[in-house]
């Protein structure tokens, strides 16, 4: 993944992303509120964040969910997948609805790093087995949380 | 559990809501809900923690951090609980998770770790391991991002 040139951004840009990436409004006219917050009008809201989505800087803008708290669990998983194999080993494990994130690491045997959420670990370990089934890739590790320390809040833009 | 009511809700709101001057009216008509309700409900959720963050998700590695770094740590237990939070307090690591070893994966302690570069990532890991005195772990680079995407809850057609 070779990194672009970061567009520019302004320091209205900047503060602007560091105020929406957590407590975005909850009120019939969020932008307008974001706007009254940082002395800026609802249009010049509305065109910056446009602005920085349509460059990618921003993803999305939405909820981010507790997964037990919506009756799921999650894991993490690494698998041992030859070099030749990673395209189709990726498109065999990316179809499935619950994985989340999938990232090619460098690793010398675990490269292929995915997260797995599902309504019960049951479903997630017959995801598994179906996947070393249909691969053949058999060394996939399966590493539930048992405790979390920190999950991302924001990044300091 | 959810209701129908939350369950559209989140629904809603878990991919991208419109960058448009009332987009919960939007949502809400979608939904079949009354803006006022959508609102209710939504706040709702988020004040029990069933939203544990609601707001913008950027693309890190355009917005100043083009290297992250997944730091796996092998920690003795008894630590893992100090260690734990000693690495959660730092700025540049976003995510800390405690995982299970396995026989060929002896890791128990997970950080991602984010910087402008790889070489400052390794940094941000010796400057951890000389304060904790861990010094057996790895940092695995992202090479290429296979899927990035959120998970889709309760979606309106049965899931396959």
């Amino acid at each position: 993944m070779h990194a672009e040139p970061p567009p520019p951004l302004d320091d209205t840009d900047r503060r602007l992303l560091n105020r929406i990436q957590s407590n975005f409004p909850i009120t019939p006219r969020p932008y307008d509120d974001i706007g009254r917050e940082m002395g800026l009008s609802e249009a010049d809201v509305l065109a910056r964040v446009a602005r920085l989505r349509a460059d990618g800087i921003i993803r999305r803008i939405g909820g981010n969910f507790s997964p037990d708290k919506l009756g799921f669990v999650s894991t993490l998983c690494a698998a041992e997948v030859p070099a030749a194999e990673v395209e189709r080993f990726a498109r065999a494990v990316n179809r499935y609805s619950g994985v989340t994130h999938n990232y090619l690491r460098d690793h010398h045997r675990f490269n292929v790093w995915f997260t797995v959420i599902a309504p019960s670990m049951e479903e997630i370990a017959s995801h598994l087995a179906a996947i070393r089934e249909e691969t053949g890739v058999e060394r996939i590790l399966d590493l539930p949380a048992t405790r979390v320390f920190k999950i991302w809040a924001k990044f300091d833009v | 559990m959810l209701n129908a009511t939350e369950k559209s809700v989140v629904a809603a709101i878990q991919g991208d809501i419109p960058v448009t001057a009332r987009p919960y009216a939007e949502l809400a008509a979608r939904s079949g809900l009354t803006e006022e309700a959508f609102l209710t409900t939504l706040r709702d959720l988020k004040a029990r923690g069933y939203i544990r963050r609601f707001g913008a998700t950027l693309r890190h590695q355009k917005s100043g951090y083009a290297a992250n770094a997944m730091g796996a740590w092998r920690v003795e237990e008894d630590r893992v609980e100090a260690i734990g939070r000693h690495m959660a307090a730092q700025r540049q690591i976003s995510h800390c998770y405690r995982r299970n070893p396995t026989p060929e994966w002896p890791y128990n302690l997970y950080t991602m770790i984010h910087a402008d570069c790889e070489a400052n990532c390794h940094a941000i890991a010796r400057a951890i391991a000389r304060e904790t005195g861990v010094d057996d772990y790895l940092l695995l680079f992202s090479r290429r991002e296979l899927k990035k995407t959120s998970m889709t809850y309760f979606p309106d057609d049965d899931e396959d």
